[in-house]
């Protein structure tokens, strides 16, 4: 019987009465890879950000390894917030910083990792997906997917038990995809538990252990991604399928 | 509106817990004329019917005589050995005073029109300043029986010395005379259709005499005349006007009648000897002559000096204290507490929305009225750091949310803390952001403490106004005072661009 991770019970969200998110319950397995998709204003982003939190659910629970998340005191959010890394759409690299640096500060002052730990750990990270000659520079001077894989070991370098990723190849030109998309599929096979919100359908057929499909505030269907993308059972997954794979 | 107040008292309160610490400095720089610190056991009891007054002197040990000393021969400043010493025949008489008690003598120097203010508020003990008796001032304040009177003259250009000849040859045109001194009613009463000009020093109304912003000067016989002595291009010459004064005396607060009394025993035998125009008005003539050998304002410098480093004390401090406040006052601004928020957004407002000037005078005569021993130079950097923490605020309110949400969101998903997150990524790149603007506040800041000159801390402008004074120069100091501050002003700039430039550097 695999671990449960995490477990999303009757999960709402709402901005100013307006329900984003209308009663969600799922759960991740350790090591599973979900991918989340849906038309855009679904509510993805704000699913994803739920389960870390950085949005405060309205009802419902976010169990993460047990725990609460919606239920508890701020150190303790905080302290669980590092074992659940996030890659954001538009990257959120610290442009003060050299790249070296973005990825050390949270090890050193989070975790209190030694500078020499946090900087071999770091190098180490920056060397699996080939930029460790970029240690050094500002990520103004980083090209798209440059800038990406630099936010994943950022993540990494926290040593997580799970990842999220919020679209994290939508912005980037079309020959930058792919360089970002090996490294979340080496990541994969490695056996972290990730959950992407994604719009690269090959990469969620591939790589998805599940596909949630997401539309109007619920997740209307999960599945394997070979049953999903060749028998979709609803309206609304039809629809949205029809549209991505012409 | 009561709670306003509770909370204008609050803000108050925190500011002066931050700036405690700086009574003692201020009290070990503070110059003569300010070193009044000395623990009063002043409980303040205005109340007549049991009148300590006198008593309260003598416990204490000093007496505090309030004067405005731009007002030769009657009071004012001399330097010896590099140090402001007041001189005239007023300070003679209090000398004379303090001596009859067997107290210390402790004089304080500022505007004549905040003269009254301190007193009443009991930041003086007396005030000694060529005060005339007239029947709108004893409703507020007693006096003495009176020691001197004098005529009314005109100080003019000499180059106007055969247009004006009369009170009506001024008819229509410009007259100065000092804010809250009688000339200035004077003025109005007895010229026609006169264009009047208050300021607040006679220094200053000689220097619009002088760049001809106004055509003549109504003031005290003996005043006008040192000045005509001693700047050959003035000229002077008696009013006639009729003044209805019971002559000059020692103004008290209302109910002092013990020191009062005292004061009386003492112009009683000043004007039985006639000390005042047999011997001290002679002896101040003597200072003013030996004055007029060396009296170039280069020779001042010593007093510039002094200003600048007064200005720079208060710059220094204020920029850290308006810098700290200005901080948290934009973190409560942004908190989601409505309490904080509040409160924040009451000060930022409220103090925008004041003149600093006001501000200032409000700190030193309102607060001073409260804690008696503030001392001037602390009620000045009290309010500067205050009214800086306001713009301060704003700065670093828009630096951080000029900021895109996802560097916060970022570092708290990587498990930082609210406060790790401002501390390690919000506040070094919105520093970086507002770093021109902030630098702007603080070259502001440098300028606007100018302002305190008017409470008598003896920074660069109030300095400037002593060397006027004493050279009988207005403009060459005033010139003199501009370049300080545009050097002061302009290696501030360097200063801050080397840093933005070593910020812009680290990207
Ligand atoms: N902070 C917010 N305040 C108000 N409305 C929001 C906020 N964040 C998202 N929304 C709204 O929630 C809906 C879902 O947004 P989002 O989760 O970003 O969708 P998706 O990621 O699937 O495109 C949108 O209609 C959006 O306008
Ligand atoms: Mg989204």
């Amino acid at each position: 019987m695999p671990t449960k991770m995490i477990e999303i019970q009757h999960l709402k969200k709402e901005f100013n009465g307006n329900e984003v998110l209308k009663d969600i319950s799922e759960e991740v397995d350790k090591g599973q890879v979900i991918c989340v998709i849906g038309p855009s204003g679904a509510g993805k982003s704000t699913f994803l950000r739920c389960l870390n939190v950085l949005e405060k659910p309205t009802a419902g629970k976010v169990l993460f390894e047990g725990q609460d998340l919606t239920n508890i005191s701020d150190p303790e959010l905080d302290k669980l917030r590092e074992k659940m890394g996030m890659v954001f759409q538009g990257f959120n690299l610290f442009p003060n910083m050299t790249v070296v640096n973005n990825i050390k500060i949270a090890p050193i002052k989070v975790k209190g990792l030694s500078e020499e730990e946090a900087t071999k750990t770091a190098m180490e990270l920056l060397k699996k997906v080939g930029l460790e000659n970029k240690a050094n520079v500002y990520p103004d001077s980083l090209s798209g997917g440059q800038k990406q894989r630099v936010a994943i070991v950022r993540s990494l370098a926290m040593d997580p038990e799970v990842m999220l990723f919020d679209e994290p190849t939508s912005a980037l030109d079309p020959e930058m995809v792919d360089e970002v998309l090996n490294v979340m599929q080496e990541l994969a096979n490695s056996g972290m538990t990730m959950v992407v919100v994604t719009h690269e359908m090959g990469f969620a057929k591939e790589v998805a252990d599940q596909i949630w499909f997401m539309a109007d505030g619920y997740i209307q269907e999960s599945g394997k991604p070979e049953d999903f993308f060749s028998h979709p059972t609803s309206d609304r997954a039809k629809e949205f399928l029809k549209k991505v794979l012409k | 509106m009561k709670h306003f107040k509770q909370l204008l008292m609050l803000c108050i309160l925190c500011v002066s817990v931050f700036l405690a610490p700086l009574n003692a400095f201020a009290a070990a720089t503070s110059s003569s004329s300010s070193a009044s610190s000395s623990s009063s056991s002043t409980t303040s009891s205005t109340n007549a019917a049991t009148d300590d007054s006198l008593q309260r002197i003598k416990q204490k040990g000093t007496l505090v005589v309030g004067t405005s000393a731009d007002y030769p021969p009657y009071e004012f400043t001399t330097k010896k050995n590099g140090k402001t010493e007041y001189v005239g025949f007023e300070m003679d008489v209090a000398k004379q005073f303090a001596k009859d008690l067997g107290v210390k003598l402790v004089i304080k120097n500022m505007d004549f029109d905040s003269l009254l203010v301190a007193l009443e508020s009991h930041k003086v003990d007396t005030v000694i300043a060529g005060m005339n008796i007239t029947p709108e001032r004893k409703k507020s304040v007693d006096f003495s029986k009176p020691y001197y009177t004098g005529h009314k003259y005109f100080l003019i250009n000499k180059a106007d010395k055969a247009k004006y000849k009369s009170v009506n040859s001024f008819k229509g045109k410009t007259v100065g005379a000092q804010n809250g001194a009688m000339e200035y009613n004077l003025v109005k009463q007895n010229i026609p259709n006169v264009q009047e000009k208050g300021l607040a020093k006679i220094t200053s109304l000689v220097i619009a005499l002088q760049s001809h912003k106004v055509d003549g000067v109504l003031m005290d016989e003996a005043t006008a005349k040192a000045y005509a002595n001693n700047n050959s291009n003035l000229y002077t010459f008696n009013s006639h006007i009729k003044i209805d004064s019971g002559g000059i005396a020692m103004a008290f607060p209302k109910g002092d009648k013990s020191l009062e009394a005292a004061a009386n025993q003492t112009v009683d035998k000043i004007n039985k000897e006639d000390l005042i125009n047999k011997k001290w008005i002679p002896q101040a003539s003597k200072y003013m002559k030996s004055y007029k050998k060396h009296n170039t304002v280069a020779s001042y410098w010593t007093f510039f000096a002094k200003g600048v480093e007064y200005t720079l004390i208060i710059t220094v401090i204020a920029v850290f204290f308006g810098f700290l406040l200005g901080t948290l006052f934009a973190l409560m601004r942004l908190s989601q507490n409505k309490i904080l928020h509040g409160i924040a957004v009451c000060y930022i407002e409220f103090i925008r929305g004041t003149p600093m000037l006001v501000q200032i005078m409000f700190v030193y005569f309102g607060i001073g009225a409260v804690i008696q021993s503030l001392p001037a130079l602390v009620a000045g950097i009290i309010a500067v750091s205050v009214n800086s923490g306001a713009y301060v605020a704003e700065v670093i309110r828009s630096g951080i949310q000029s900021l895109p949400i996802g560097q916060t969101e970022a570092a708290r998903s990587l498990g930082m803390t609210k406060k790790q997150t401002f501390h390690f990524i919000i506040m070094p790149q919105a520093m970086r952001n507002i770093w021109p603007a902030l630098g702007n506040e603080f070259i502001t800041l440098l300028k606007d403490s100018s302002l305190v000159s008017t409470i008598g801390v003896g920074e660069l402008m109030y300095q400037t106004q002593l060397v006027q004074a004493d050279t009988y120069k207005g403009v060459l100091p005033l010139f003199i005072t501009m370049m300080i501050y545009f050097v002061l002003t302009f290696t501030l700039t360097r200063i801050l661009n080397y840093f933005e430039g070593r910020m812009k550097h680290a990207h």
